[in-house]
Parts: structure tokens; C-alpha cells; sequence
């Protein structure tokens, strides 16, 4: 019985969360969206050897922390925190923004839990993510 | 973990004969996944007449070691550590010196890349109190820094701290110790040179005195946002009395605009600020900023003021920005300026001088203006612009006339318009009103493909310049679509331009709603000039 409670309830999460991710438009574009975009594009770049490396990770809630700052020399090291900061700042306004631009703001928690997803069904093999249990290896 | 020492170990717990350690270990080390720390400890006395009194010193060789995350670490590193420590009555008084002689070491977010530095310091340890009686610390080509204060080693909080900086290399310094901490400014990208002087005194963990001194500095950005050529300021700050402060530079540039010699005095007291007047030289004409007042609450700045610009040549002024040439002189004035908490917001109204008539923006708030996805909302209404001299800048055909134009609710998202209710037409009022047959081509294929006055053009071509009575289109944004109009409405689109007198002409659109981007592409397309207009 109460597995089957469980069920339900797992169900209407699921269901719950599909609601929302249909209703809100994910690729939504405004010029104030494109230039984070932009800038985040600009900058993966610089971030897709750290990822490589293991250096950093992408966090369960769709942002992205340094793993293991031990993999880059010390030189580096200020550069990829730097980075990372950067990258969380635009990571955060872009869900910001596309709650806004679906004129629903309050929604900006339940995108990023979206995107969260997103980032790491996408994230390439031998990158390092964040789960329920702590940090694994695609 | 893994710790090893071999040392020679002298007998007997009397004081050894001069020059003689009672231990020396010339091969210690310390190992784990994340240490490597090879070191050589010589204890010269540890007791002194049978109570404590420590005095050795250990020299790392080649050591390295990081926190599990990589973000406090160092390597290769060779420092020597003397330490003194001997107990009196109540506390320990202790002394030590240290001498960084090469080696890396990243302590977030900081970065040093080799030694040749030196710390050396006095006090006493009693209570959980650490004091530092005397501290000098010598920053190899950067500066010398002299210390006093005490620590709360249970949390590692300043008490109380006297520090002075008398010359600071900015050129050294800047790299390493300003620019990680200015990551998130508009200051992270700047070549910096020049010396500062600086004194801090903290009481109670609480800032006390502040004192910057800046001597012929010259700071510039490497993005060309701007630059500022021998910058000298006396800013002076005290908890308890109100200071004058002084900054002045002698050039700049802010956005490829040239900034004249500038002298700002203003007076500070506590976490406020407050200026009667400032006057900012900018290309032939100033800005003069009146009423400023500023401070600091909760971590976020509050501040107001008022501005006027004096009248700048627009033609230099678009020169510079790189912006189609523009004739005339602007000039504005904004009663009061208002930034509270990242937004900034207008009361009253900027009257802008341009094109022989004025441009008033109301309703103007700005967010985030110098972040990456800044937004901006104004109504703006532009009042008797001389179409003549608006037409000769954008080479679009020459008009003769007046233009009057209101948009409202406009919304600029990272100085793009996202929405707008924009309507443009000739003033009213009795004035000569004559447009080119270059400029008709030109507005027709504004309106879209099959517009225009296709027929009329047959015969009409002959004609260099056409009479018209009144002119005007509209647009409404919406999502990136433009629902446009003109000065009437026919039953299969309307009228932009509408002819009168002889020769007339009747210029029509016909495409209700227009892709903004294609209509922002059709304007470029014509103002270019360098294509010719496409009319079908």
C-alpha cells in the first residue's frame, strides 16, 4: 500500500513538473536573453577544458561548482573561480529572464530545476554531475 | 597520513653550549594526498630554567599542499619560519618571522607566483586574544606594510587594527592583490600605475579611519570603456569626524568621449556623501551634476542628483561614437537622478536639444545599467525636428518639413526595444513641405513589398521633389512584430505619405504588422544608401 502511495505521489510530482515545463516556453528569446546567451556561449569556451578535467561539475541545481581546483595549475586557479562565478551569476539571470519573459516570474525556481535536468542529460561523457548522492562521472 | 623526522637530540635538560641546538631534524616530512611538506626543524631551546620557552626554527624545502578543494594551496615552496615563544606571568609572548623565499601559493582568490617576501611580527597570545604588537611586512616590489592589532583566534575576527601603507606600487599590486577582488567590476580589465598611500584602523571590528592618498595615477580599461590619465585624490574617511574628500584627473576618456581636466570635492560623513556642485568637462560642453547626495545602507547604495549638460557639438559627439553624422548642438537637464538598490529613476523630464527641436523623455528608470542585460523604460516625445536636417544625417532622400513623434511604454532590454507605442508625423503648423523622389522610393519600401505609389511613378519620375500635405506612420511592438499605420487608413491599408499641390504624390503601406528585425533591416538597408531601394 504504501508503495503504491508512493507511486501516486512520484506520479503527480512528475506530472506536476511536466505541467510546468510545458506551459513555461524554455526557448523564449528577448534581447535581454540573448545577450546572456551570448555571453555564456563566449565563455564555454574557456570552461570546456575544466569540465574535461574534472576541475568543475554542474551542480543538481543548474549551476556549476569547482570539483577539484587540484586538476589546474595554481596560475589558473583564481581564472577558473573567476569563471565559475561568472557563470552562476549568468545561469541565475537566465532563468530570471525567461520567467519574466513567460510573464510568470515566480516561476524562475521551477526553471532552473528544469534546466537543471537539461544541463545534465546534455553534459558529455567523462564530465562530472551532481546527484542526489553527491558527485558522479558521466 | 605519513610524518616522519630524524633528529640529533642533545642530553640533559641544561641550556646547550652556544651555537649547539638541542634538536636538530634536517629530515622531517609531512605526506598525505593533498601535503607534501619535506622540512628541517631546529629547536635552539625549549626550556629555560625548567619552564616553557620555545625558539626554533623549521625551513620548508620544495613543499606543497592544497585543501581538498585546490582553492588554498601552494607549491614548490621554500619559506623559513623563526619562532619565539615563552610564557610569562599570564600569556605567552611570542615573535616570529617568516621568509618566503620562492615558491606559488593560490589562497582564493589571490595568486602570488614567486617569493621574496618577508612578515615579521611581535606580541602576545593570552585569553584567545592573539595581539600583534608590531608587524612589518615587505611585499616584494608591491610595498611595505606596518601593522598593529588583535585577533579573536576562536573565530578569526579582527578586534582591533592600526595598518599603514605608505607607498603602494599600483602597477604591481593591482595584478595581484586588486584585480581578484574587482572581479565583478567595471575595474577588473585595467592597466593601473601610479603609488597610493593607505592607513586603515579598525576598533571593535568596526572601521574606524580610512585614508587613500592616490599619486599620479593612470588607470585604463582594456575594453576602451574608459580611462583615467594622472588621477590624484586625498580621501580622507573617519567614523567620528566629517572629511572633505578631493579626486581630481587631468584627461579621460568614458566611451570613446574625451573628458576634460576635472577637480571633485565633496564632503563625507560616516556612510553618506554629499557635493553642492560638480562639473564634468565632456568634448566642447560639461555636465554639471548639483545636489549630490549618496550612502551606503545595508550593503546597497542610495544616491540622488540632478544634471544639466551644457550644449556639446552633436557632430563631434557622433563622430566619436562612431553614429551617422548629426548636425547642431545638444543639450539636456535632468532635474533629479535617483538610484536606489540597482535601479535608477528620473523625476521630471530630460529635455534634449536635437535636430532644431526637442526631445523630452519622461518616465525614465534604467535597471542594472552597468550589467549584462541592462533595461531601460521612457516615454519619449520629440517635438519639431527639422526633417531637412534629419534627412541629410540618415542618407535617405532629402524632406523638407517638421516632425513631431510620441513613443510611450518604450522598453529597451540590453538597449534593444522589446515594446513601444510609437506614432511619427509632420507637425502642424504651416511650414514648407516637400519631399524627394529619392526619399518616396526610400519610405515605400519601409511599408513592405507592393506598396507605394507604383502607379503615380510613371509619369511622377520626372519630378525631383513632390509637395505633400501631411506624413506619418506608426508602429506598435509587440513581440518582435510591428503593427504599423500611417496618417489615415484606407480600405486596403493606409497613407504615410499624402499628397498636396502639384505636383503631389501619395506614398501607401499596405503590410498591417512588420517583423521588427525585418523592419529594423529595411532601415539599415536604405540608410546605408548603398543599395537602392527596392520597390515593387
Amino acid at each position: 500500500m504504501k508503495k503504491i502511495l508512493l507511486g501516486l505521489v512520484l506520479l503527480a510530482t512528475l506530472i506536476g513538473s511536466q505541467f510546468v515545463a510545458a506551459a513555461a516556453d524554455l526557448e523564449v528569446n528577448t534581447p535581454a536573453i540573448s545577450a546572456i546567451k551570448n555571453s555564456m556561449q563566449a565563455r564555454h569556451a574557456q570552461l570546456g577544458a575544466f569540465y574535461a578535467s574534472g576541475a568543475i561539475g554542474l551542480t543538481k541545481d543548474g549551476l556549476i561548482a569547482v570539483k577539484d581546483a587540484n586538476a589546474v595549475p595554481l596560475a589558473q586557479r583564481g581564472a577558473l573561480t573567476g569563471l565559475v562565478k561568472d557563470e552562476n551569476a549568468d545561469r541565475s539571470r537566465l532563468y530570471k529572464e525567461i520567467a519574466v519573459a513567460n510573464g510568470h516570474p515566480e516561476w524562475q525556481a521551477e526553471i532552473q530545476s528544469t534546466f537543471a535536468g537539461r544541463w545534465i542529460d546534455k553534459a558529455q561523457s567523462g564530465w562530472w554531475v551532481q546527484g542526489a548522492g553527491g558527485w558522479t562521472q558521466k | 597520513m605519513q610524518f616522519q623526522l630524524d633528529c640529533d637530540l642533545m642530553k640533559g635538560h641544561d641550556k646547550p653550549a652556544s651555537g649547539q641546538a638541542m634538536m636538530d631534524c634536517r629530515q622531517g616530512l609531512l605526506e598525505s594526498s593533498h601535503v607534501k611538506l619535506p622540512f628541517a626543524l631546529r629547536v635552539n631551546e625549549l626550556f629555560l630554567k625548567y619552564s616553557p620557552h620555545l625558539d626554533a626554527s623549521i625551513q620548508f624545502k620544495n613543499a606543497s599542499f592544497s585543501d581538498e578543494a585546490g582553492l588554498h594551496a601552494a607549491e614548490k615552496l621554500n619559506a623559513t619560519l623563526d619562532i619565539a615563544l615563552k610564557q610569562s606571568a599570564d600569556a605567552w609572548l611570542w615573535q616570529g618571522k617568516v621568509d618566503w623565499q620562492s615558491g606559488e601559493v593560490f589562497w582564493q582568490p589571490f595568486y602570488i607566483a614567486s617569493g621574496g617576501h618577508q612578515l615579521a611580527a611581535s606580541g602576545k597570545l593570552a585569553n584567545g586574544l592573539l595581539t600583534v604588537d608590531s608587524a612589518h611586512l615587505k611585499v616584494k616590489d608591491v610595498g611595505e606594510l606596518d601593522a598593529s592589532g588583535q585577533l579573536d583566534i576562536k573565530d578569526f575576527k579582527l578586534v582591533n587594527l592600526n595598518a599603514s601603507l605608505p607607498s603602494l606600487n599600483l602597477a604591481t599590486a593591482y595584478p595581484v592583490f586588486f584585480k581578484p577582488m574587482l572581479e565583478k567590476t567595471a575595474f577588473a580589465n585595467a592597466d593601473v600605475s601610479g603609488f597610493a598611500a593607505l592607513k586603515v584602523e579598525l576598533q571593535d571590528s568596526e572601521p574606524r579611519v580610512f585614508e587613500l592618498v592616490l599619486n599620479d595615477v593612470d588607470i585604463a580599461d582594456r575594453d576602451q570603456k574608459f580611462s583615467f590619465y594622472k588621477v590624484n585624490a586625498q580621501l580622507p574617511w573617519s567614523y567620528d569626524v566629517a572629511h572633505t574628500v578631493s579626486f581630481s584627473y587631468e584627461s579621460g576618456e568614458l566611451l570613446s568621449l574625451p573628458l576634460g581636466k576635472t577637480n571633485i570635492q565633496a564632503q563625507v560623513d560616516r556612510y553618506s556623501l554629499t557635493a553642492p556642485d560638480i562639473k564634468l568637462p565632456i568634448l566642447d560642453g560639461a555636465l554639471h551634476l548639483t545636489n549630490i547626495s549618496a550612502s551606503r545602507r545595508a550593503g546597497q547604495w542610495y544616491w540622488h542628483l540632478g544634471a544639466k549638460l551644457d550644449a556639446i557639438s552633436m557632430e563631434d559627439f557622433s563622430t566619436r561614437l562612431k553614429l551617422p553624422k548629426m548636425q547642431g548642438k545638444a543639450s539636456a537637464e535632468i532635474p533629479l537622478v535617483t538610484y536606489a538598490a540597482g535601479t535608477l529613476t528620473t523625476d521630471g523630464s530630460i529635455v534634449l536639444n536635437v535636430f532644431n527641436g526637442t526631445a523630452t523623455v519622461t518616465q525614465l528608470t534604467m535597471q542594472t545599467p552597468l550589467g549584462i542585460a541592462p533595461k531601460l523604460n521612457a516615454d519619449i516625445a520629440l517635438r519639431n525636428l527639422d526633417l531637412g536636417v534629419l534627412t541629410s544625417t540618415y542618407s535617405f532622400g532629402a524632406i523638407e518639413g517638421k516632425l513631431d513623434g510620441d513613443i510611450k511604454g518604450l522598453e529597451l532590454q540590453n538597449w534593444k526595444p522589446v515594446k513601444f507605442d510609437a506614432v511619427v508625423q509632420s507637425s502642424p503648423g504651416k511650414y514648407p513641405k516637400k519631399i524627394s523622389q529619392r526619399a518616396v522610393e526610400n519610405i515605400s519600401a519601409l511599408g513592405g513589398g507592393g506598396a507605394a505609389a507604383a502607379v503615380q511613378r510613371s509619369f511622377l519620375r520626372f519630378f525631383e521633389q513632390f509637395n505633400y500635405g501631411k506624413m506619418g506612420l506608426s508602429c506598435r511592438l509587440r513581440n518582435d512584430i510591428c503593427e504599423m499605420g500611417g496618417v489615415e487608413s484606407t480600405p486596403h491599408g493606409y497613407v504615410i505619405v499624402k499628397g498636396s499641390g502639384i505636383p503631389a504624390i501619395t506614398v501607401m503601406g499596405y503590410n498591417e504588422t512588420v517583423g521588427w528585425s525585418e523592419l529594423l533591416a529595411r532601415i539599415k538597408r536604405v540608410t546605408d544608401g548603398n543599395s537602392k531601394a527596392i520597390v515593387r
